[in-house]
């Protein structure tokens, strides 16, 4: 296991350095000035040389890869351009918005996902099947920032159930869920069509195993059948497909959080490329890959501890 | 549908569906923010960054401030550009070169930091006019020789020379904003984010990056209170994510984009009011003199006389702004009624022929909008009437803010640009950014003409209206002249709010937050 793990490590950290050599390659050819853009047209041209002195824009490409290289494996990732606060401090005070979305919206889909995908595994070849598959290819069809106006419109500017925009007041917990049901919902959504096709074909599959044919034998009801022996396993390769889908689950956060005005690391990094706020998209993109690559670390993980095959396939 | 869900489910019941999601236990001591009560929410385009009279970076950063820190005067709510006194009891023109102010008595800083005085006002003048403070607003006070205490709360303030926009464009803005000595030397002579020493008729409380700015009433300012106890400012980039906030009742006060003005003014939502302000903006397409293509003036005439610039205002606003005759708005010295080409595709197409310039092809650059994607494709449209191959090119802010700069790579290849520049209620605001000195940096069509700079200069020494009129009709008449523009539109401002607030604005319809009342 031990092996296993360094392996795994040893993987993280050559993607995570791959993906800082690709998003500093990226950032350096974006087009534009950054210290035209963030100091206006008032500014002098002494004034923008030395903003870009002190962006480090200056020197050569070489040497700002290395400093940004070796900032960010120090945790320095330097600061914002303007206000001078740390790109950490930054970036940590939106990524729990952020992350509360992703929360959200895993919620949704589960919580509607796997009910349906059930129910149209129990009811194979009825109409409530097709009905269910209809939705679950309907829902993942629509972009989420399509879906994220339409419940806008609807649940907050014509029945006004639900705020439109914000995340609710700082320290009150029930005003930003109320805040979060919408863009989760956004977010959340297309995956309710994803799991729901998921656990419907484990399930069936689960549904044909020896030890289901079993259990009914032995006379069983059907609900405790579904639910106790055949989800439990059926669910497996749904937690794996939510562990890939966050990655997928962020950019569409970034939709949401601007639809509905919402702070979060996708607003962040918008407004930072906008800007050529540098610093904070490096850093921003930096952090949630990290993330990114340990949840899948830890997931990897996970599934090395509990399936020995996988341990010695690696 | 609507009314079938209104007939049975309320938001109430909605809201403890929620919460039996997992919040059920949870108090909502949820605040009030209604613009009935006393509380007023609105929007800003773009959140704070800094909070320094000398270094701001967007006009949201300056209504925070002049509310925050007592300008001397700021501008008066209405429909004429005025001003009125804050921190001043009075404040004089004594001749050309003196202005005598007295403060008002105890106005207060906060954090300890005492009564503002005179020598606040001479350091917080002195200091935005320092070259060595490198303030990107040294020029509102270029005219400043120093400012002279006379006393505790009086002073005089000594020009170099006359300065005609100082009443217009200096003193009602950020310029005049009087902050702590002591407090700006003790946290090493910038401001960032974070107030201190704040001393307007609100302070800043509360800042949630990208979410909200929350302003209180200054309980120690002793004149003429702020009209509501708090002032919620939220961060909304979209003007559409801003319409629908308030739409859902949201925001009490919001902009809007100008081409959603016809929709909402036609279908106003309920208990709201639609206003429409003229704007002082002014959008043009810049035509780059010093690139081949186009470095024969009968090509840009062509092109001048190519566009039905009327045609291309209205599909772009909906018809919700009129067409424009220069840089400067109706309203202010200087402002046209007309220009000097007129639409005419056969005199476009002769003087094509004449410059053996048939077929040729130009790109258009444009900023990533659709009221400028619009406008881009019916000049694209007018130019191949007459025979001309435009490619529409779309750049997002960040890009094109900087494609005329000499500092970058592409400014020679820049031949057509579609341009909007926001604007001061001063000619000399808008002139300032096509002189000379100007090519490359802000003047992408590299217009360089020194009748034109020795007129701008006239200009904001002569205090006489007529003549100013003069001057600056002269100049637009020389950006006529050279072919490198053609004036589109001022666009207009539009603004929504609740019945319940009477919002006070400039006349361009931006926000002065102390004189926002309930109404």
């Amino acid at each position: 296991m031990l092996s296993y793990f360094i392996k795994r490590l040893g993987l993280a950290a050559a993607i995570v350095s791959v993906a800082m050599f690709l998003l500093f390659c990226m950032i350096y050819l974006i087009p534009g000035d950054p210290a035209s853009v963030a100091l206006g047209p008032r500014a002098t041209e002494e004034m923008r040389a030395a903003l870009r002195e002190k962006m480090g824009l200056n020197q050569p490409v070489l040497v700002q890869f290395w400093n940004f290289y070796i900032g960010a494996w120090t945790g320095d990732l330097g600061e914002e351009v303007l206000s001078g606060r740390p790109v950490t401090t930054v970036v940590f005070e939106q990524l729990p918005y952020t992350l509360a979305l992703i929360v959200g919206g895993i919620t949704w889909s589960v919580a509607l996902g796997i009910p349906l995908g059930c129910w149209a595994a129990v009811s194979r070849g009825s109409w409530a099947d097709r009905i269910v598959g209809i939705l679950s290819v309907a829902v993942i069809a629509v972009p989420s920032f399509v879906i994220a106006i339409y419940a806008l419109l609807i649940f907050a500017v014509e029945l006004r159930w639900l705020p439109a925009i914000g995340a609710g007041e700082p320290g009150n917990l029930g005003d930003q869920l109320t805040h979060l049901i919408l863009p989760s919902l956004a977010v959340g959504l297309g995956w309710v069509g994803y799991i729901a096709r998921m656990v419907r074909a484990s399930m069936l599959e689960v549904l044909e195993a020896s030890h289901i044919r079993t259990a009914r034998a032995f006379g069983l009801p059907d609900r405790t059948i579904t639910y106790r022996y055949a989800l439990s396993i059926a669910i497996l390769p749904t937690v794996t497909l939510l562990g890939v889908g966050i990655g997928q689950m962020l950019s569409s956060a970034v939709f949401a959080e601007i639809v509905f005005a919402r702070p979060g690391v996708g607003k962040l990094v918008y407004d930072a490329i906008l800007t050529r706020n540098f610093p904070i998209v490096t850093g921003t993109v930096l952090i949630t890959t990290v993330l990114f690559v340990l949840l899948n670390l830890l997931a990897d993980l996970i599934i090395g501890a509990l399936d020995p095959r996988v341990r010695s396939s690696f | 549908m609507s009314s079938i869900f209104k007939g049975d489910v309320s938001r109430r019941s909605v809201l403890a569906g929620a919460g039996a999601l997992g919040a059920a236990s949870i108090a909502f001591p949820h605040i009030a923010v209604s613009a009935d009560g006393s509380v007023l929410t609105i929007r800003s385009y773009s959140d704070l960054q800094v909070l320094d009279p000398a270094f701001w970076l967007a006009l949201p950063e300056a209504d925070i401030m002049r509310s925050i820190y007592a300008p001397l005067v700021s501008n008066q709510q209405g429909d004429e550009w005025n001003w009125r006194p804050v921190a001043v009891e009075s404040i004089e023109q004594l001749d050309d070169l003196t202005i005598a102010f007295k403060l008002r008595d105890n106005i207060g800083f906060t954090d300890g930091f005492g009564q503002m005085t005179a020598d606040d006002v001479k350091f917080s003048i002195e200091r935005i006019a320092d070259p060595a403070n490198e303030s990107p607003y040294a020029g509102d006070w270029s005219a400043l020789k120093e400012v002279e205490i006379k006393d505790n709360l009086s002073g005089l303030i000594h020009l170099k020379n006359k300065f005609v926009p100082l009443w217009t464009t200096t003193l009602p803005t950020p310029a005049s904003c009087i902050v702590s000595r002591k407090a700006v030397e003790e946290i090493g002579g910038k401001i960032g984010s974070e107030p201190v020493a704040q001393s307007g008729q609100y302070i800043l409380t509360e800042w949630v990056p990208k979410q909200k700015t929350v302003l209180k009433r200054n309980p120690d300012w002793a004149y003429e209170p702020g009209g509501y106890e708090e002032i919620h400012i939220l961060p909304i980039e979209d003007p559409s994510t801003a319409e629908l906030g308030f739409e859902a009742g949201d925001l009490d006060y919001t902009w809007t984009s100008v081409s959603s003005l016809p929709r909402l003014k036609e279908n106003p939502p309920a208990g709201s009011v639609v206003e429409e302000k003229p704007s002082l903006a002014y959008v043009w397409l810049g035509m780059n003199q010093d690139n081949e293509a186009l470095k024969d003036v009968r090509i840009r005439r062509a092109i001048q006389h190519a566009i039905d610039r009327q045609t291309v205002v209205d599909a772009a606003y909906f018809g919700a702004a009129a067409v424009g005759n220069g840089i400067i708005a109706p309203g202010l010295p200087g402002s046209r009624d007309s220009v000097t080409y007129d639409y005419d595709p056969d005199k476009a197409r002769e003087l094509l022929a004449e410059a053996g310039a048939e077929g040729m092809t130009v790109t258009l650059d444009i900023l990533n909008q659709s009221e400028r994607l619009t406008a881009a494709q019916v000049i694209q449209a007018n130019l191949a009437d007459v025979g001309i191959t435009c490619e529409i090119k779309q750049n997002d802010s960040g890009t094109f803010w900087t494609l005329g700069s000499k500092d970058g790579d592409y400014f020679m290849n820049l031949q057509l640009v579609l341009s909007r520049f926001s604007m001061n209620p001063d000619p000399s605001w808008a002139t300032v950014w096509f002189t000379p000195e100007q090519v490359g940096v802000w003047n992408w069509e590299r217009f360089n003409n020194e009748e034109y700079k020795a007129l701008h200069e006239e200009g904001l020494v002569e205090s006489d209206p007529a003549k100013r009129d003069e001057i600056y009709k002269k100049m637009q008449g020389l950006m006529d002249e050279s072919g490198c523009y053609v004036f589109l539109t001022h666009e207009v401002v539009g603004l929504i709010h609740k019945d319940t607030v009477n919002p006070g604005l400039k006349p361009n319809g931006e926000p002065l937050l102390p004189l926002f009342k309930p109404a």
